[in-house]
């Protein structure tokens, strides 16, 4: 028999029947088990798996990460490289909030003026926006780098497409979450939904839609390093042309001010993300 | 002047404590006004680098001949202007690419396993109280050190993204979509053993401190207070994560040259327009079908 003891911060209590062991999580473990060694058999296991010599390149990789390139001219390059990233990612941001917010508004549903057409309006933009963050960052990118020819707005827009896409969506479910009864009290003194969403809804949903913001900008960092695989500057190009040089010290010292930066703005969006929800 | 200030209290803010004695408040940073300040200034000074460049490409938006450029580019996709069926109306080239399509499939489910496996090892000693708080078995300095060390390899792990990741780790591996597993999964396993570790610290307490009381020992206090809160919540993220790893797998499939991404590739680099446009159908297909998956599966775990 299961007790349920289920009482998380984000769950409330559920009470479930004896029998539910191939209906709930039972049924799911064994899902993920079955999917886990269909997964495994999928593997060509039979021939080399591990490079001839592959072994000792990963070693002498990881011996490098102990000797970093700290002369004076790479440590500008890096910083010059790690601006860059920080200046695409936002810009592609900023792009994505003006992309995201109509979008999402649109998405909600709020501001419809029928039942009938609130329907058709939500199911037509959710299409779009998720379409819009179907598409990996990368994958855009290399469409726009075709498309429009190489440059740095190839790479903020690859950018912008898929996040405003996902911020869009997010925001479009932050509006319709919001307590019900102040939206009332707006609407029985004589608001229309415009006023409604202004009002009441926006000041209700911002500091969430803020946080959520605050953490894609996180993401988006990481997003904007790996544009360098399609020859658009940052630190991203600097790794893979220290990776195919075999210059693993100036990788590392690449990857260290990658992941400074990655924690730099996650420290950040969680300072505020605190003061947010509190 | 300022005699009298400290006399009065300010009627807007009452700094004033029950027994009417004044309460010292420290003037504390506004952490949302210095967040959006900050960013203010960020995005000009991004804006302002990137088009102060010469080549930025912004003018360039707004010329005719680029979205041409874009226009035939998306003819192309759509096969116009090239002799020959495009790839997308030949059975043949369909089952070619689908082969890809469940090749990439099974690289996010290896990758979730990886990651998972990986989590489920180690998200316990990286929660601050397990490791040394209210919830540790033994005060031991060995379980501070721990701590330490699991959440140093989860921020070096996360701070790395998934491409860099395959890029090294197909230093070592033969091509296929294993190293690309082994790439996202690592990546994964950075950001799940945080969430979950983070789980573990938010949970509540109290039935793990009833069965303390009652006589538990640690392994109970875990099988039976712990373990039944976290993991359904670790289960949920786990499949979110799933989402996104379906649409990574091309990215490392890029590099990794398994699955989806390295057809991609080729195609691009071989004009073969049409291709593309059928990898892509195949890759929005994956990525449905997982979102739809995922949605059903994340309903069993609650």
């Amino acid at each position: 028999m299961r007790s349920s003891i289920a009482s998380t911060t984000l769950q409330r209590p559920r009470y479930r029947t004896q029998d539910s062991f191939f209906r709930g999580r039972g049924l799911l473990t064994l899902l993920l088990g079955v999917a886990l060694i269909w997964s495994l058999t999928s593997v060509n296991w039979t021939g080399s798996i591990v490079h001839p010599g592959g072994l000792s390149a990963i070693g002498e990789f990881f011996k490098a990460a102990f000797t970093p390139e700290l002369s004076g001219s790479f440590l500008g390059l890096t910083l010059g490289s790690a601006w860059t990233t920080v200046a695409y990612a936002v810009a592609g941001i900023c792009l994505a909030v003006l992309l995201g917010f109509p979008l999402g508004v649109l998405a909600s549903g709020v501001l419809a003026k029928s039942a009938g057409r609130r329907v058709a309006q939500v199911a037509g933009f959710r299409i779009v926006l998720g379409f819009l963050r179907a598409i990996h960052e990368l994958v855009w990118a290399w469409l726009f780098v075709v498309a429009l020819g190489l440059s740095p707005m190839a790479a903020i827009l690859a950018l912008a497409i898929p996040y405003g896409g996902i911020l869009g969506r997010i925001y479009a479910d932050i509006l319709n979450d919001v307590p019900q009864e102040p939206l009332r009290a707006l609407r029985s003194s004589g608001a229309s939904e415009w006023k409604v969403l202004l009002y009441g809804r926006l000041p209700m949903a911002l500091p969430d839609m803020l946080s959520y913001s605050f953490y894609r900008f996180e993401c988006a960092i990481r997003a904007a390093a790996i544009m360098g695989f399609v020859g658009i500057g940052g630190l991203g190009m600097q790794i893979q042309l220290s990776l195919g040089d075999l210059f693993y010290n100036e990788v590392w010292t690449l990857l260290y001010a990658l992941i400074g930066l990655v924690l730099l703005v996650d420290v950040w969006s969680t300072w505020l993300r605190r003061s947010l929800t509190q | 002047m300022e005699h009298l200030a400290a006399e009065v209290p300010d009627p807007v803010n009452l700094d004033v404590g029950i027994n009417g004695g004044r309460v010292e408040r420290k003037p504390r940073l506004n952490p949302i006004r210095v967040s959006l300040v900050g960013f203010l200034v960020l995005a000009m000074a991004s804006w302002g680098y990137i088009l102060a460049n010469g080549d930025s490409g912004f003018g360039d938006l707004f010329k005719l001949e680029t979205w041409k450029g874009a226009a035939s580019f998306l003819g192309e996709l759509a096969g116009k202007g090239k002799a020959g069926t495009p790839a997308f109306l030949q059975l043949g080239e369909w089952g070619k690419a689908g082969k890809l399509a469940y090749e990439t499939l099974a690289m996010s489910v290896l990758a979730m396993g990886i990651a998972g496996a990986g989590v489920l090892i180690t998200f316990l000693p990286a929660a601050r109280n397990v490791a040394m708080g209210d919830l540790a078995a033994s005060r031991s300095p060995l379980w501070k050190g721990l701590y330490f060390v699991v959440r140093g390899f989860f921020i070096f792990t996360r701070g790395i993204p998934e491409l860099i990741m395959a890029m090294i780790v197909i230093f070592a591996f033969s091509p296929g979509i294993l190293p690309g597993a082994i790439a996202l999964g690592l990546h994964n396993y950075g950001i799940l053993g945080k969430l979950s570790a983070e789980v573990v610290e938010n949970l509540d307490p109290r039935p793990a401190r009833a069965l303390r009381t009652s006589g538990a020992g640690a392994f109970q206090v875990l099988a039976y207070g712990i373990l039944p809160q976290a993991l359904p919540q670790f289960l949920t993220y786990l499949l979110y994560r799933w989402e996104v790893v379906i649409r990574t797998t091309i990215v490392v499939g890029l590099v990794s040259a398994g699955g989806l991404g390295r057809e991609f590739r080729l195609d691009m680099s071989f004009f073969r327009y049409t291709d593309v446009a059928l990898l892509l159908i195949w890759y929005l297909i994956l990525v449905m079908f997982v979102d739809l998956a995922s949605m059903y599966l994340r309903r069993l775990a609650r």
